[in-house]
């Protein structure tokens, strides 16, 4: 079984590791290594809530700027503190360290119209 | 006050002189370059000399900070497979040729400079760095959201911010939450345009006691633009071991 059995994915390279009604949400190893170095993570506020696919913040990388959209759902519940002082965290831990915000879903169902990481990975010709 | 502001001129020896009497013709009371001597032609240790002959106040770029350290990374972030491969070959050639002395002057520049202004009632500062304050090697873009490019001034504390990098020029105004006037102005490249534009660019403000954070427009802010001889700074490259694109580059501004 591999390790992000559980991680769903979206078309724009966000992952969402569901965990009950909360989800942990970062980018993948693809997306951060196509970014480059990470020098800032522009990430919401807790409490704010996003609908699926709406744009919930950016990451800043040495040549460009890239949008951040929500896998699914949510309210903001917390945000990874140390992406401030680290940003860097994206680049060599996308999957852990390098997570960005926690949710509370408003639908779990939504689950259903992300991909798995044996489709994502596929996608990616792995 | 005059102040001129060249950059990024990539050891393109006939582009800084042609650059140099451009810049002689307006008088300035000041000349800032905010780095980038190095890289992508044959003459790096001219560049350099000539910028140290004439005192001018200098900021390291990426590629100097690079060359500095003997490294062979220069901090270009190249996308494609064949801009690594060419710039691998660059920066290797780049180490081959700068000399003892020109490489320690290249590893004792500052990475900013910064002035403090009081004109009027209202203090300002006025921060020149190559990519961003934040990253040597960060390519701050006209398009980069108003946002972000805000937030990177405030957190520089600069209310003027001058930088090159990007070898496109451009001036944005924006405008933050105490309702100040900020202004970002990218001032180009003398030895590398990339803007399609083949001449040699660079940038001169003009500061007096005119000048508020409350008026959008007080300062002037003026992009000059230069003929050289690129045929020269073309086949050099040419008949260098350096990659023939290089040349292509400078012939179509790219």
């Amino acid at each position: 079984m591999s390790a992000l059995e559980k991680h769903r994915y979206t078309k724009e390279h966000a992952w969402i590791l569901p965990e009950g009604e909360t989800g942990t949400i970062g980018i993948t190893d693809f997306a951060q290594s196509e970014l480059g170095d990470i020098i800032y993570v522009d990430l919401p506020r807790i409490g704010q809530s996003f609908k699926q696919n709406e744009n919930f913040g950016s990451v800043e990388a040495v040549k460009t700027v890239s949008d951040l959209f929500m896998p699914v759902a949510g309210e903001v519940i917390e945000i990874n503190t140390n992406l401030k002082k680290t940003p860097t965290l994206v680049n060599t831990s996308p999957f852990e360290d390098g997570w960005m915000i926690k949710i509370k879903m408003t639908d779990s169902g939504e689950l259903n119209s992300l991909q798995s990481t044996a489709e994502y990975n596929s996608r990616l010709g792995k | 006050m005059k102040i001129v502001l060249f950059s990024d001129i990539h050891a393109n020896l006939p582009a800084l002189e042609a650059c140099l009497a451009d810049i002689e013709i307006h008088k300035p009371d000041a000349v800032y370059c905010l780095g980038d001597l190095v890289g992508y032609n044959i003459w790096p240790n001219e560049v350099i000399n000539e910028i140290r002959r004439r005192n001018i106040p200098t900021i390291a770029g990426n590629y100097d900070y690079g060359i500095g350290r003997s490294s062979d990374d220069c901090g270009c972030a190249y996308k494609t497979d064949v801009e690594k491969a060419n710039g691998a070959v660059s920066i290797s050639y780049t180490n081959q040729i700068v000399k003892t002395e020109e490489r320690h002057y290249l590893r004792s520049l500052p990475s900013h400079i910064r002035l403090e202004y009081q004109l009027n009632e209202e203090k300002f500062n006025l921060l020149m760095v190559h990519g961003s304050p934040r990253k040597i090697n960060e390519y701050l873009f006209i398009d980069r959201d108003e946002k972000s490019l805000l937030r990177i001034l405030e957190q520089a504390d600069a209310h003027i911010m001058f930088f090159g990098h990007t070898h496109k020029p451009y001036h944005r105004i924006l405008k933050d939450e105490n309702g100040h006037y900020r202004h970002a102005i990218n001032i180009g490249s003398v030895g590398k345009p990339k803007d399609g534009d083949v001449r040699g660019g660079y940038a001169m403000i003009t500061l007096d006691e005119s000048f508020s954070l409350s008026t959008a427009d007080s300062l002037k802010v003026e992009f000059f633009r230069f003929v050289y001889d690129i045929e020269k700074a073309a086949k050099a490259v040419e008949d260098s071991p350096l990659p023939n694109e290089y040349a292509d580059m400078l012939r179509k501004a790219y």
